[in-house]
């Protein structure tokens, strides 16, 4: 019953979210339909470039590219890099208060 | 927070609520590594394709509303906490708020502008270059928040892996 009613807060907060974004969307004119409305930035272009070039593939037929794994591999290593410094700075933030607080006690 | 094995022979026989509190740890361990990977695969659309991109974003979807759910508590309890002072859970929940918007975007305008699962249930949407442009900056941004949303809670990770490595079968823990 308790996991009900909180999946329920959970769902709304996140409805309220989208909601917050479909209004964005509004306000900003970008839900048109069909054709683009504005040039697309340098990111995509540059995206749509490696999807041609071949660096990314993308197959349509949803089944897992083995041979692709350097995309995969990339997503892993700049995700372990970020928790890496992440770890190192809350170590050393935690031996820091550590410290200071022996020396106050001292 | 619990940094290492506990359990030995002489331990105290497990009650129902410690069994309770375990049983929810490990629940929580696992569906957060499912996460994890699950994420790691959907960020890497080069590797999975484009329908495999498409169905794991919408499963990851349900499954965080399964997380948030559980960590329920927690949320209300921090926010009610916000004004005291303390930095670090201040920085968490942080974190975790901007990763929710990010997220939940993310998974919403990958539904909006998906080109296999949503045709493949009969539904089609109109091209909208806003979600497409939202959907690249926050997966980018997802892609920044999610280790650090685990990294924050890196003592919790090793104590439970270190638990887990400890447990054998037989003994309750």
């Amino acid at each position: 019953m308790k996991f009900l009613r909180q999946l329920t807060a959970v769902v709304l907060a996140v409805a309220v979210i989208v909601g917050l974004g479909m209004l964005w969307a509004h306000l900003s004119g970008g839900t048109g339909t069909g054709a683009l409305r504005r040039a697309p930035s340098q990111e995509v272009l540059q995206r749509i470039k490696q999807i041609r070039a071949g660096v990314i593939r993308v197959h349509p037929d949803g089944g897992f590219s083995l041979a692709d794994t350097g995309n995969l591999i990339r997503t892993c290593v700049i995700e372990a890099a970020l928790a890496a410094v992440v770890i190192t700075v809350s170590a050393v933030w935690r031996r820091h208060r550590r410290s200071r607080r022996a020396s106050a006690r001292a | 927070m619990n940094a290492g094995p506990t359990s030995s022979l002489a331990d105290p026989p497990v009650t129902g609520n410690r069994r309770r509190i375990l049983a929810r740890t490990r629940l929580d361990f696992w569906l957060d590594a499912l996460l994890l990977v699950a994420y790691t695969l959907a960020y890497s659309l080069g590797f999975t394709g484009i329908a495999a991109h498409e169905w794991l974003g919408i499963g990851l979807g349900v499954v965080l509303l399964v997380h948030i759910t559980l960590h329920w508590d927690w949320v209300i309890r921090t926010t009610r906490k916000l004004l005291r002072p303390g930095g670090r859970e201040r920085f968490i929940w942080l974190v975790n708020l901007l990763l929710l918007v990010s997220m939940t975007l993310c998974i919403a305008s990958g539904i909006l502008i998906s080109e296999v699962a949503l045709p493949q249930l009969g539904i089609t949407l109109p091209a909208s270059f806003f979600w497409r442009q939202m959907h690249d900056t926050t997966a980018t941004l997802t892609l920044i928040l999610v280790p650090i949303h685990a990294a924050l809670r890196w003592r919790w990770i090793v104590g439970v892996a270190r638990r887990f490595a400890a447990w054998r079968p037989g003994r309750s823990r």
